[in-house]
C-alpha cells in the first residue's frame, strides 16, 4: 500500500471512541473530525477505519419505497413508517432479523414491538455462534475477559478463527502481543498456536500451527482431549496430524500456567457444528483439572454478544426468541432466521442492522424475494436490493451513543462523536415510531370491531 | 481516495509444476468466510463497486490447482454445487498450500454455492461443501446484477424458477408489498 | 391518592408493634398518621399487615445471571407464563428473566432486594439489568475482596487509600456496599488455585484472607457506609469450614462500628454453608453450634441463612474455585467468568434432592441456624437465591420455620435422608418462629443491616412498602396449617410499593420502574483525585477498557435512590 500523508487538516478530536465493528469493541479510538465528518481515526485496524472513516459511502440517506416498476423512489419518514407499521401490523409470522450492529437501546424497543405483535427476534447469532451456543447449553462456558489473557496468559490458541483478518486488533490489544501484569515481556512471554485446516494470517503469526483437515475438528479435539487425560491413541494419524505431534500438544497445552482458547467460525460452520464446540469446551474443562484454561468465542459483530445478552435478561433465551404465542419459546432449528426462511414460514421480515443479503445461503434469501422486506440500515447493500422499504438508519457509536457487548461480555457505552445526517434518524426512534404506529393500527382494527 | 488496494495476492502460477497435469474441472472443498479486505469493503459499504466484486466474489486457489486448470490471476472460474452455481474470479490463496480447497469471501457470490442445511442446528453449511470449478469466459456479476439475477425479486418476467431445496416454485414478479 | 388499610393485624418490630390491630394510613408513597376522609379504603379484617419485604441477599441481576439464563434454557422453560395486558412473559424457575423476577418479587410481598454481587468491569450490565426489573427497589454490593488495587492496600495496611478506593469505587460502579467474596481465593483462582483457611497468603500478592477482611472492615467503618463489610467468607460448602468461618468473624472484633444506621459490623452471608464439620463428605455434618454459639455472644455479627429448599437449581458466585470443584463433583455443566483485576464468577446447575445424606443435613443446618440463633435481628431470610433455591421459596422456608410439626414430619416421612438424624441436630430443636419473628427476619432486621431508615417498618415517614397477607392470626396454628402459611406468604393479599398498589389476591395488577439504590460517599473528593492520579498509570496498563468509558453514567440509573454519606462521620 502507498505510504499516505498522515492526517492534519481537522477540527476536532474526540478520544476513547469505540469501534463499532468487530467484536473486540476497541474503545480507544481517536476521531478526527472535520465538518462534522470523520475524516480519520487513530488506533483503529483496516477494517474500523474503512467503516468509521468513510461512512458517506452509499450511505442510505431518505427513506425510500419500491415502486411498480421495482426501483426504489424516495418517500418521506411518515409515509415510509405507515406503510412498514401496515406490514408488520398485517403479518402473520413476521422476523425481526439482526440488531447486532445497533445499541441496546434499540434492541429494548425491538423487543417491545416483537412482543406485542408476535414476531420472532433473532440475530446474527443464528449464522454464526448460535451453534456455539448451543454448545454452552450442553457442555457449560467457561470464559474469561480479555484483560485476564492480556495479564496472565502464557499460551493462547486461536481456532477456526482468523484473528489478523476478522478482528485485526485482537492479538495486538488482548492476547498475543500486549504486555501483561504477568506477562512483562508480552509476546515473548506467550506461545501461541493456531489451529485450522488454513494456513491463515494468524497461523503465520504463529508459533506452531496445526493444519487439520478440513470437517476434521472433531476428530481432532477429541484426539486432543484423549491424549490430554493420558489416553494412548490408537490411530497413526488423526484429521491429518501424527499422533505425535498431538501428544505433543496436550502436554504443551497442560504445562502452561494460563491458557485461552479463542475460537471462530471454523468450528460452527463445518459440518460437525455444535459438537465441535462442545468438544472445545470439553477440552478446556479437562485442562482445568491440571492448570488454568478458559476461551472466548471470537463474536463478529460489535453487539451480537449484546443481543444474547439483552434476550437472555429480558427473556431467557439468547436468540431466535419465537413470541406467537404470547410467551416467549426458543427452538434450535425451528425459531430461528435460516430455517424459517428455508421453510418458506416467514411473511413479513424486517432487517435492522444486518445484512442477510450478504450472508445468508441463497436457499434462504430465495424466499426474501417472496415476501415483503423492510431494511433499517446505514447502507445500501445486497440487502438493499431485496428491500421493499428502506429506512435510514444512524451508525452507533459515531452518530449516536449507546451500550454494546464487547464479545467477552463488558459492557461498553459507545459514545457519540458527530451528528447524524439530517434526513436520517435514530434506530431507536425508528423502531419506536414502527411500535407507535402498530399500536394505533391494531386499535383502530378493534374499535372497528 | 481509495483506502483498500486490491488483496495483494502475487501472480505466482507455476506451469512447470510437475504434479500439476490440465483438467477441464476439479472437485474441490469449497470453504467460506471473512478476509481483512471483504470485510473492509463491505463494512464501509460499497459493495456496487468494482472492488466489491474483486474482493468478495474471488475463488482464492492452491497455484497447482490454478495450474491444473489453467486459469492465473483474475481469470474466471464457475464454481457449482447442489445449491448453485456462480461465476468468481480466481487469485492465487495466500493460505497455500491447500490443494483441493477453494476459499470464497463471504458474500452474494458465496451464498448462491453454500448449503442453507442447518441440520437443525440454526447454523447453515457455509465450509467444507463439496463443488467443482471449471474454467470459464464469462464475467463475475457485480452485486446488484447478481442479486438481480439470483432471486429476481423485481423481474415481472422472469421465468419462474425452481427452489432446490423444496423444489417447489418460487413465485417471482408478485412481491411487492401489499396496497 | 390516599389510602387506609383498616384493621389489619399489624407485625413491626421496628416499632414495636406485635401483632395489634391497626390502621396503616399512607398518601403519595409515604406512610402518615391521618388522611382525609376522601382516603380509599382497604379492609384488611382478619389480615396480617407488614412492611414489604427486603430481601438481603439474592441474585437477580447481573453477567453471572446472565450466563445462566443463556446456558440453561432448560430452565428457562420451567415457570412460563404468557404476557397478560399488565405483565409482561416470564420464563424461569432458578434463573427468571428480569420482568418475572420483578413480579414474583411482588407476589410475595417484598419491595427491595439486595443484589449480592456487582463486578465492578460489568457494572453496566448489572444496572442494565436493574433497569429490567419491574416492580423493586435494587441497591447492588460492589465486588471488592478480590480487587488487586485493594489487595495491596490490605498488604500495606493502607486503610486511608482503601477508603477513599472504596468511596471513588462506589460512584464509579453505583454500587451501595462492600462485598466481599472468598478473599484472596478468587484471585488465586486466575493461576486455578484457591486459599485455605484465613491465613493462606494469595499467590503473587503475598496478603492473607486475614488482611483482607480487617482492612476492608476498617475502611468500611472509617468511611461509615450504611450497610456493613457483607462477608461471603473462605471456603464455602467444605467440610469442616466452620472453624474459618468462627475465625473470619473474629478478625474484624476490634473493629469499632461507625455508623448509627446499623448494628453490625461485618454481616456473614449464606452462612449456612459455611457451618459444616468432618473432614470429608462422608464424616460431614453440622458446625451449626459453633458458629450460632459465636454469633449468640457477639452482637456486632448478623448473618443471612442461605436455606436448602431441596430443588432444581443454579448455583453461581464469585467463589469461582469452589464452583470449579462442584463441577467435578456432580459433573453438570460448568460455566466460568473470570474478570479482569477484579474478581471471578462459576455456575454449576445443581439438583438438591431429600435422598441425597449431604444435601438434607445441608437442609437441616440451615433450619439449625434460624432455630440457634437466639436474637431474630442477628438473622435474616434467604436462600441465597437461586444457589440453595430460588427465591420463590421463601413462603416454604416460613412454614418450615414455623412449624415444628412440618420439621418432624420431614424426618420421619423420609422426605429428607435419615442422615439428618445423626449429623444435625435439627429433630431436637422444637422452637418455632412467630409472626413477629418472621417480620423481622424478613423485613426488620434486613432493613437495619443496610441502614434503611425508612424501609423496612410502617412508621410515620416510611416509605409507604406494604404487604397484606391473607392469615388470621387469631384463629391459625402454623404449626399444623404450614400450607396455608407457605400459600399466603406466596400470594400477598395486596403489596403496596411506593403508595402504588401492585399485587391483589396474589395477581399483579400494576408495574412501576425499579429504583437503584446506591451509596455516595461525600467528602472525599480531593483525596479521590489524589488517588486516581496514581491509579491511572496501572489503570491504563493492565484494564482492556478505557478509563474514560469504565464507569456507570447516569443514563444507567434513571430512577435513584441516593444514598449520601459523610466521609468519616
Amino acid at each position: 500500500m502507498a505510504y499516505e500523508e498522515p492526517i492534519r487538516d481537522y477540527d476536532r478530536i474526540v478520544e476513547n471512541c469505540t469501534c463499532a465493528f468487530c467484536g473486540c469493541n476497541c474503545d480507544d479510538l481517536t476521531y478526527l473530525i472535520k465538518d462534522e465528518h470523520v475524516v480519520g481515526v487513530r488506533h483503529a485496524c483496516r477494517l474500523g477505519a474503512s467503516k468509521i472513516m468513510e461512512d458517506m459511502d452509499q450511505r442510505l440517506l431518505v427513506p425510500m419505497i419500491r415502486n411498480e416498476e421495482g426501483n426504489l423512489v424516495e418517500t418521506d419518514w411518515d409515509t415510509a413508517l405507515d406503510k412498514a407499521a401496515e406490514l408488520i401490523a398485517g403479518a402473520v409470522r413476521p422476523v425481526f432479523y439482526g440488531w447486532s450492529e445497533t445499541s441496546i437501546e434499540t434492541m429494548k424497543q425491538g423487543i417491545k414491538l416483537g412482543e406485542s405483535v408476535g414476531a420472532v427476534l433473532d440475530n446474527q447469532a443464528t449464522i454464526c455462534h448460535g451453534p456455539s451456543l448451543q454448545a454452552v447449553q450442553n457442555s457449560g462456558y467457561p470464559v474469561n475477559t480479555l484483560g485476564e489473557v492480556k495479564n496472565r496468559a502464557d499460551m493462547v490458541v486461536y481456532t477456526g478463527s482468523n484473528a489478523m483478518n476478522s478482528h485485526p486488533r485482537h492479538m495486538g490489544r488482548y492476547s498475543a502481543f500486549p504486555r501483561g501484569y504477568f506477562r512483562k515481556r508480552g509476546r515473548f512471554d506467550r506461545t501461541i498456536v493456531t489451529m485450522d485446516p488454513r494456513y491463515t494470517d494468524t497461523a503465520k503469526m504463529s508459533d506452531i500451527w496445526v493444519g487439520f483437515e478440513p470437517n476434521g475438528d472433531y476428530e481432532f479435539y477429541t484426539a486432543l482431549r484423549a491424549a490430554i487425560k493420558g489416553k494412548e491413541l490408537k490411530q497413526e494419524v488423526i484429521s491429518g496430524i501424527p499422533k505425535e505431534t498431538v501428544v505433543e500438544l496436550a502436554e504443551a497445552m497442560k504445562n502452561t500456567q494460563y491458557g485461552c482458547l479463542f475460537f471462530g467460525l471454523g468450528l460452527t460452520h463445518s459440518l460437525a457444528k455444535q459438537r465441535n464446540i462442545d468438544a472445545g469446551i470439553r477440552l478446556i474443562q479437562d485442562l482445568n483439572k491440571y492448570t488454568k484454561w478458559n476461551l472466548v468465542p471470537m463474536r463478529g459483530h460489535f453487539n451480537v454478544n449484546g443481543f444474547n445478552i439483552f434476550m437472555s435478561f429480558e427473556m431467557g433465551y439468547p436468540y431466535g426468541v419465537d413470541f406467537s404465542r404470547g410467551y416467549p419459546r426458543y427452538m434450535n432449528g425451528e425459531t430461528n432466521t435460516i430455517d424459517l426462511l428455508t421453510r418458506e414460514e416467514v411473511d413479513v421480515f424486517m432487517v435492522i442492522a444486518a445484512d442477510p443479503g450478504a450472508h445468508f445461503p441463497g436457499g434462504a434469501n430465495r424466499h426474501l424475494a417472496n415476501i415483503p422486506v423492510i431494511q433499517v440500515d446505514i447502507h445500501w447493500g445486497p440487502s438493499t436490493e431485496l428491500a421493499d422499504i428502506v429506512l435510514p438508519g444512524s451508525f452507533v457509536g459515531v452518530e449516536v451513543a449507546g451500550t454494546s457487548y464487547r464479545m467477552d461480555g463488558v459492557p461498553i457505552y459507545m459514545k457519540k462523536a458527530i451528528d447524524k445526517p439530517e434526513t436520517c434518524r435514530d434506530d431507536e426512534w425508528i423502531i419506536k415510531e414502527l411500535y407507535d404506529r402498530v399500536q394505533k393500527i391494531k386499535g383502530e382494527r378493534i374499535a372497528s370491531k | 481516495m481509495t483506502y483498500i488496494d486490491k488483496p495483494a495476492v502475487p501472480n505466482v502460477v507455476k506451469f512447470d509444476e510437475p504434479l500439476a497435469t490440465k483438467r477441464d474441472k476439479l472437485e474441490v472443498i469449497l470453504n467460506t468466510g471473512s478476509d481483512i479486505y471483504q470485510g473492509a469493503c463491505k463494512k464501509r459499504g460499497s459493495t456496487l463497486k468494482d472492488e466489491y466484486r474483486r474482493v468478495s466474489g474471488t475463488a482464492y486457489m492452491d497455484p497447482r490447482d490454478m495450474a491444473r486448470l489453467d486459469v492465473k490471476n483474475w481469470d474466471t472460474a464457475i464454481v457449482k454445487t447442489d445449491w448453485g452455481e456462480v461465476v468468481v474470479f480466481t487469485a492465487h490463496s495466500r493460505d497455500a498450500p491447500h490443494e483441493g480447497q477453494i476459499f470464497i469471501c463471504k458474500g452474494p457470490w458465496a451464498n448462491t454455492v453454500v448449503s442453507p442445511d442447518t441440520y437443525c442446528c440454526c447454523d447453515p453449511t457455509y465450509k467444507g461443501v463439496d463443488a467443482t470449478i471449471e474454467k470459464t469466459d464469462e464475467e463475475p456479476l457485480l452485486m446488484a446484477d447478481l442479486m438481480a439475477k439470483v432471486y429476481m425479486k423485481y423481474d415481472k418476467d422472469a421465468e419462474k424458477t425452481i427452489n432446490c431445496l423444496t423444489d417447489k416454485k418460487v413465485n417471482v414478479g408478485i412481491t411487492k408489498p401489499e396496497e | 391518592m390516599e389510602y387506609i388499610i383498616k384493621n389489619g393485624t399489624v407485625y413491626d418490630p421496628t416499632n414495636n408493634v406485635a401483632g395489634e390491630k391497626k390502621d396503616i394510613m399512607f398518601k403519595d408513597g409515604k406512610i402518615v398518621d391521618n388522611v382525609s376522609s376522601d382516603a380509599k379504603v382497604i379492609d384488611a379484617n382478619d389480615k396480617i399487615v407488614m412492611a414489604a419485604g427486603i430481601d438481603p441477599h439474592s441474585h437477580i441481576a447481573g453477567p453471572k445471571l446472565v450466563v445462566g439464563r443463556l446456558y440453561r434454557p432448560e430452565d428457562s422453560r420451567r415457570g412460563i407464563k404468557s404476557k397478560t395486558d399488565v405483565t409482561r412473559a416470564e420464563t424461569g424457575f432458578s434463573i427468571p428473566n428480569c420482568p418475572a423476577t420483578g413480579y414474583r418479587y411482588s407476589r410475595m410481598g417484598y419491595g427491595t432486594v439486595i443484589e449480592a454481587a456487582m463486578p465492578p468491569l460489568e457494572a453496566k450490565h448489572t444496572h442494565e439489568e436493574i433497569i429490567a426489573t419491574p416492580n423493586i427497589d435494587i441497591g447492588a454490593l460492589s465486588l471488592f475482596g478480590n480487587n488487586w488495587f485493594v489487595l495491596e492496600y490490605a498488604k500495606d495496611n493502607n486503610i486511608d487509600d482503601l477508603a477513599t478506593f472504596i468511596s471513588k469505587w462506589l460512584k464509579l460502579t453505583r454500587g451501595y456496599g462492600v462485598k466481599i467474596v472468598n478473599p484472596g481465593g478468587s484471585e488465586a483462582w486466575g493461576w486455578g488455585m484457591n486459599v485455605h483457611g484465613i491465613d493462606d497468603p494469595v499467590p503473587y500478592f503475598d496478603v492473607s484472607s486475614r488482611d483482607i477482611i480487617h482492612s476492608l472492615a476498617e475502611a468500611n467503618e472509617k468511611l461509615g457506609l450504611p450497610h456493613s463489610i457483607h462477608l461471603h467468607p473462605n471456603d464455602l460448602g467444605h467440610p469442616g469450614n466452620y472453624e474459618t468461618t468462627v475465625s473470619s468473624m473474629d478478625i474484624v472484633k476490634d473493629v469499632s462500628k461507625n455508623s448509627p444506621v446499623r448494628d453490625q459490623t461485618v454481616h456473614m452471608t449464606h452462612i449456612q454453608y459455611h457451618s459444616y464439620a468432618g473432614t470429608n463428605w462422608r464424616d460431614f455434618e453440622s458446625g451449626a453450634e459453633d458458629v450460632a454459639k459465636f454469633i449468640n455472644n457477639n452482637d456486632y455479627v448478623t448473618c443471612d441463612v442461605g436455606q436448602i429448599t431441596l430443588d432444581e437449581t443454579t448455583t453461581m458466585t464469585a467463589d469461582a474455585p469452589m464452583e470449579f470443584d462442584l463441577h467435578q463433583l456432580n459433573g453438570l455443566k460448568w460455566a466460568n467468568k473470570d474478570i479482569e483485576l477484579e474478581t471471578a464468577a462459576g455456575i454449576v446447575p445443581f439438583i438438591y434432592s431429600g435422598r441425597n445424606s449431604v444435601h438434607s443435613v445441608q437442609w437441616a443446618i440451615g433450619l439449625e441456624m434460624f432455630l440457634m440463633v437466639e436474637n431474630p435481628w442477628q438473622i435474616m431470610l434467604t436462600t441465597d437465591s437461586p444457589n440453595a433455591g430460588p427465591f420463590i421459596r421463601y413462603p416454604r422456608v416460613i412454614s418450615w420455620l414455623m412449624s415444628n410439626k412440618r420439621r418432624v414430619e420431614m424426618i420421619e416421612n423420609g422426605e429428607v435422608h435419615k442422615a439428618v438424624g445423626r449429623k444435625s441436630i435439627i429433630a431436637t430443636l422444637d422452637r418455632e418462629y412467630d409472626f413477629n419473628e418472621i417480620a423481622t427476619i424478613s423485613r426488620a432486621a434486613p432493613a437495619r443491616a443496610y441502614g434503611f431508615a425508612d424501609k423496612g417498618h410502617l412508621g410515620v415517614g416510611a416509605r409507604a412498602d406494604i404487604a397484606v397477607y391473607d392469615i388470621n392470626p387469631n384463629n391459625i396454628d402454623p404449626s399444623n396449617d404450614y400450607e396455608a402459611i407457605e400459600h399466603a406468604f406466596g400470594n400477598a393479599a395486596l403489596t403496596v410499593k411506593d403508595g402504588q398498589i401492585l399485587v391483589k389476591d396474589g395477581e399483579v395488577v400494576s408495574t412501576k420502574e425499579s429504583q437503584t439504590i446506591w451509596t455516595n460517599v461525600q467528602g472525599l473528593e480531593e483525596q479521590e483525585n489524589v488517588l486516581m492520579k496514581k491509579i491511572m498509570p496501572v489503570f491504563d496498563k493492565y484494564y482492556t477498557v478505557k478509563f474514560e468509558n469504565y464507569p456507570v453514567f447516569d443514563n444507567y440509573v434513571p430512577n435513584p435512590i441516593q444514598v449520601n454519606v459523610q466521609a468519616g462521620k
